[in-house]
């Protein structure tokens, strides 16, 4: 087999595969499924942009999104109080703006790809995407990239100061005890001081 | 290379490598135990447990998700064997040298995570469930460190590739030259195979931990791919830290192994002889002790390569 039929046979591949894995984010019936399903077409993505010689790029994207992808399935396990993601729960919903969000977006990036003149500049094989790169982000590019960097970095320093257990609003579980056993509609007590015998008590046990 | 050599080169290297990890480890439990040690037992023993696992039943829970249940080592054998091909084991001598293999190894290695949490979350049972959960949250604590690291090893070589940075170490290995290095890689490295003290995921403290309800054919797959994973971490090791295939008169592809079997040996006495961590102090230490010593390891080896 020649080497351009194996890089087209490898981009059918890995294209068809992201196109059917992200499909099947929405066909599955478990959060974690979900989430690596799309991480399975953001691999395909990343192998196609290896493909096209863009390899940092594309091992980068994969780095992230394996990251990204455990740390989204594990955060929506949390939420959604289901403790293993295991049980089945529909992933679709909304159905009727869904569909209509589909299909404008679908109309719209076919459209770009049908009207838009991409450039054609072929590039010899000896360039060095990954030095281009660099040289573009901390080169003409270095004060959006930098001013984005710095911004979302402050964003998560500010968050984990306002989300941690003793952040910026005090201690986290001030005021929050144990949910009731019976279903009411107060909330739930506070709870009851620690009783000063209880050292005392542990002490004989210890 | 030739594709099917090239699978056959990978293949070789983990095998070879996971049956030496083996054979350590064994020769290690029974210093440790006290027990005599009969080389002849001690080199056999891995392949008859390996045939033994082979012929075991397999096990099974109620309602596991089947397919990334058996996905899950052949992910970490896989991405094990992307990064043993990124690797240099002789002076030009790659499976594929390619020109980001330091991100290539990143990258196999943060699928690694979404691997053993996959082999705990798909049994469908509360003891791998907890073991990959603390997987998650050691991944996420080594991360940095290990990226750290590496990067500040590639800074003195100017490239990305495995190759030139061990090209860049004719002079002085980056052993020497960065000191804060290898220590960080290996504590990251101990994590990604969860080995030793950061065995929190398959952890004896929970039964097994993700590998709790795994017995026969499957239980083997998933104890070879965490070693291939450990091979894979020794092997890059020795190639960023412990200068590849330089030194003194034998070739470099000897030089290779021993500097390989060195950091499994160190592992598997370090596996044996310092006890398993808590999970949450690790995580602590880790962000607020690990990551500022890979940033100052960066910081200096960034100004000296200037």
């Amino acid at each position: 087999m020649s080497r351009s039929l194996a890089v087209d046979v490898a981009f059918v591949l890995f294209a068809g595969g992201a196109v059917v894995a992200a499909w099947l984010v929405f066909r599955t019936d478990s959060m974690v499924r979900a989430a690596y399903w799309l991480l399975a077409s953001f691999l395909g993505v990343g192998a196609v942009m290896v493909l096209l010689h863009a390899r940092f790029l594309g091992l980068v994207l994969v780095l992230m999104m394996a990251g990204e992808m455990t740390i989204m399935a594990v955060f929506m396990v949390m939420f959604m109080m289901n403790p293993a993601g295991l049980n089945p729960m529909t992933m679709v919903h909304q159905h009727g703006s869904a569909k209509v969000a589909g299909l404008v977006s679908f109309a719209g990036l076919a459209l770009v790809g049908i009207v838009a003149e991409f450039p054609d500049r072929p590039r010899t094989s000896d360039a060095d995407p990954t030095a281009e790169l660099g040289v573009e982000l901390l080169g003409d590019s270095m004060l959006i990239f930098e001013t984005a960097g710095v911004t979302l970095l402050a964003t998560m320093i500010g968050s984990i100061a306002v989300a941690s257990k003793r952040g910026r609003f005090g201690d986290a579980e001030e005021g929050s005890g144990p949910p009731p056993l019976e279903p009411t509609a107060r909330p739930a007590p506070e709870p009851e001081p620690a009783m000063e015998d209880h050292d005392h008590e542990g002490m004989h046990h210890g | 290379m030739n594709p099917v050599a090239a699978v056959g080169v990978v293949g070789g290297v983990l095998g070879a490598g996971a049956y030496a990890l083996a054979v350590l480890d064994g020769a290690a439990a029974r210093g440790v135990a006290g027990m005599p040690r009969r080389w002849a037992d001690v080199v056999v023993e891995p392949a008859r447990d390996a045939a033994l696992l082979a012929l075991t039943r397999r096990s099974t829970t109620e309602r596991p998700d089947a397919q990334a249940w058996a996905l899950a080592p052949g992910l970490l054998a896989a991405m094990a064997g992307a990064a043993v091909a990124s690797v240099p084991l002789a002076e030009g001598f790659a499976v594929a040298d390619v020109a980001d293999g330091i991100v290539l190894f990143g990258a196999a290695m943060a699928v690694v995570m979404v691997g053993v949490y996959l082999h705990g979350w798909s049994a469908n049972s509360p003891f791998p469930l907890v073991g990959g959960y603390r997987f998650i949250a050691l991944a996420l604590s080594y991360e940095m460190p290990l990226a750290l690291v590496l990067i500040a090893a590639a800074l003195p070589a100017e490239s990305l590739s495995v190759g030139a940075i061990v090209a860049s170490q004719a002079g002085s290995w980056n052993v020497v030259r960065q000191p804060l290095g290898l220590p960080l890689y290996l504590v990251a490295g101990m994590g990604l195979a969860f080995w030793g003290p950061l065995d929190g995921a398959d952890g004896a403290d929970l039964a097994g931990g993700t590998a709790a309800e795994v017995s026969g054919p499957a239980r083997l797959a998933w104890e070879l791919a965490r070693r291939f994973v450990l091979v894979a971490v020794a092997l890059m090791g020795a190639a960023v830290f412990l200068g590849g295939w330089h030194g003194p008169v034998l070739p470099g592809a000897v030089w290779m192994a021993l500097k390989t079997l060195a950091l499994l040996a160190l592992t598997v006495a370090i596996g044996h002889r310092v006890a398993r961590v808590r999970l949450e102090r690790f995580v602590v230490v880790a962000w607020a002790v690990l990551i500022p010593l890979a940033l100052v390891d960066v910081f200096v080896s960034g100004a000296l390569a200037l």
